[in-house]
């Protein structure tokens, strides 16, 4: 079909538009965090696009290495919250994926009825908050507060649905043909489990599994309620940078915020071709 | 090697029947081709004779061993399937070499046999590429190798060549049937193709709505259908069926055809004598006997000329009654809405009862 110009035109603007939208605020983050203090805090017309003089004082400051311009210094640095938004997320992603990945595939090969998939998914209907105050007394008497373990446990359960519904239609939509084959071949039930199903499914695996991380690594409810010092997570870590004379450290929030990018971004790039394959799932002609 | 008997065997899923009472023995190296249109239960039975289906009665044995109770993996049969079931995450040669392996066959062995098989099936080429982006034909090639080089004692294959173009398919009827020599298999063919059928099976199975309606030699079903359904189904085009009413003739007895006019005084059997006919009769004949004839008794208007190169198909037809014509080209061709005028050698009529659709008198 072809579109008259003045269409195409509008469309592009459209585009345009909506990627500039969204675009701003990443951009903004990106030239923040190079700026020196005096020009994150500045207002009204000194405020620039591009940093005058680009420094890395933002990164230094959130890191302990205090420069002479802030005069604030930090109770603590972000090394640490970090390590435990990584493990929290990264151990919470395991334990999501192998309990969801096991569920899906018993109930997609031997499930009968449809409740238990239903119920699943229904976790996810309450309000997280009604639960976050019981889970939060369970949680002291069991001493997970404030650990990153007790946090990913969480996560782990918090993102299952998640990881249990993708793999599921992964799966679903696998024939059946492929597992027959190898059983009739003369192999147990678990070995072509390992050594055809799992192998096959590896996009929808890193699919799943980039899905689930990205929910996990940017929860702040969660980590918010649950961690209170030692282990607190990268966005609750943002919230403390402010000081009482200078307000918001913005450069600082920038500059962590950058940081906080990095790991979804890897991991996208990392897993891209398996990304395509996984919408496009499908081994055999049907 | 081994005979299969299959005995009563019937599934239901729920309230529908796919398979009833179905009574069949494959002798040992035999080639069994089951044959039928969609949903006649032919997967059914293959899917049950394997293990991944369980049958809601009868018995399945190998050998006299009723082997309902081993599960598949047990059960040393060769599987093809349609859609191929390759291992797509495999190279060629893991997938050839993929049952040895499960059966814990030694890696010098497992090389000598996966060479072996990659030679006959022209893999070889391939061996080292990963399975995931070859052609159909080949990856149909590969799924029949991966089953027959552990060398099965029955080898089943589920419309195994519906998917590879035209071509290949002709290739691989005869090099299916050559491979089925060599191992001298069992063999178990699901096909809803005659040609295939009829060009590589031993014998026949013809099935319809969860039904064996007849088994035989492909000439034995080709000439002499017990059934409607099978006389209609086989052939290309299939067996053109008149109704018709028994008349007599100073000659004897005739089928009256009403606007096709009367058949020839019919060459009964002395069983179908004997038996005594229905007023009313389906009429079969093969359009190949079709004899144009000016002075034939019979006539139909022609509908429609349809030309396939050696041969000219003719539709023929009007007052709700439809037959087919073959034709060699040598013939001078009538056209749209001539009456084609013939004749039907009487020992080339079949009759059928018009109620239960069986053959009457079997081989007239």
């Amino acid at each position: 079909m072809r579109r008259s110009l003045p269409f195409e035109l509008l469309r592009y603007a459209m585009i345009l538009l909506i990627i500039a939208i969204s675009l701003v605020p990443t951009l903004w983050m990106l030239s923040m965090a190079f700026k020196p203090i005096a020009e994150w805090s500045a207002s009204g017309a000194a405020l620039t696009w591009w940093p005058e003089n680009p420094t890395l004082d933002n990164f230094r400051f959130i890191f302990g290495q205090s420069s002479s311009e802030l005069i604030v210094s930090l109770e603590r640095t972000a090394a640490r919250p970090i390590m435990a938004s990584l493990l929290a997320a990264i151990v919470g992603t395991l334990i999501a994926m192998t309990a969801g990945t096991a569920a899906a595939y018993g109930l997609s090969r031997f499930g009968k009825g449809n409740n238990l998939p239903l119920a699943l998914i229904q976790l996810r209907l309450f309000p997280p908050m009604a639960v976050m105050i019981p889970l939060m007394i369970m949680w002291s008497f069991l001493g997970l507060i404030d650990n990153w373990f007790g946090l990913a446990v969480v996560y782990g359960i918090v993102t299952l649905p998640f990881a249990f519904w993708l793999m599921k239609t992964f799966f679903d939509d696998m024939p059946r043909e492929i597992e027959d084959a190898a059983l009739v071949e003369g192999c147990t039930r678990l070995r072509v489990f390992a050594v055809i199903t799992l192998p096959m499914m590896r996009p929808a695996l890193a699919s799943s599994a980039l899905f689930v991380f990205i929910m996990n690594w940017s929860d702040y409810l969660i980590a918010l309620l649950l961690t209170t010092r030692d282990w607190v997570t990268i966005p609750v870590y943002m919230t403390s940078l402010s000081s009482s004379m200078t307000g918001q450290l913005y450069g600082a929030k920038a500059a962590l915020g950058l940081i906080a990018a990095i790991p979804p971004v890897i991991l996208g790039i990392a897993i891209q071709k398996h990304l395509v394959r996984g919408l496009t799932f499908g081994a055999l002609k049907e | 090697m081994t005979q299969i008997a299959l005995s009563n065997l019937g599934k239901k899923f729920g309230s529908f029947t796919a398979l009833a009472q179905m009574n069949l023995t494959i002798g040992d190296g035999e080639f069994v081709a089951l044959l039928g249109p969609s949903g006649c239960g032919k997967s059914t039975t293959m899917n049950m004779i394997a293990g991944m289906v369980d049958p809601t009665e009868g018995d399945i044995r190998f050998d006299d061993r009723s082997i309902l109770d081993v599960p598949m993996s047990r059960r040393g049969v060769g599987f093809v399937f349609q859609n191929y079931a390759i291992f797509t995450h495999m190279s060629v040669r893991e997938n050839l070499a993929y049952g040895l392996r499960a059966q814990g066959v030694s890696a010098s062995e497992r090389n000598r046999r996966v060479n072996a098989m990659a030679d006959l099936l022209q893999l070889t080429p391939m061996l080292d590429r990963r399975a995931a982006g070859l052609s159909v034909n080949i990856l149909q090639r590969l799924a029949i190798g991966r089953s027959a080089v552990v060398e099965p004692a029955i080898f089943l294959l589920d419309e195994p060549l519906s998917n590879v173009d035209a071509a290949f398919r002709s290739v691989m009827r005869s090099e299916l049937k050559a491979l089925q020599r060599q191992f001298s298999q069992t063999l178990v063919y699901v096909t809803h193709d005659q040609l295939e059928a009829m060009t590589m099976a031993d014998r026949i199975a013809v099935m319809d709505h969860g039904k064996l309606l007849q088994v035989g030699t492909p000439l034995e079903i080709y000439n002499n259908p017990q059934d409607v359904f099978v006389a209609r189904f086989i052939g290309s085009p299939g067996m053109n069926i008149l109704e018709g009413t028994i008349a007599s003739s100073d000659e004897g007895k005739l089928v009256d055809l009403a606007s096709a006019g009367r058949s020839a005084p019919l060459a009964l059997s002395d069983r179908a004598a004997s038996q005594g006919l229905p007023e009313k009769v389906l009429f079969g004949f093969r359009p190949e006997q079709v004899n144009p004839d000016p002075n034939g008794i019979m006539a139909l208007p022609v509908n429609f000329v349809e030309r396939i190169g050696a041969r000219t198909i003719l539709h023929l037809g009007g007052d709700g009654i439809e037959a087919k014509a073959v034709l060699d080209n040598q013939i001078a061709m009538p056209s749209i809405g001539d009456i084609l005028r013939f004749s039907i050698d009487p020992k080339m009529v079949r009759l059928f009862d018009p109620v239960s659709g069986i053959a009457i008198g079997g081989d007239i």
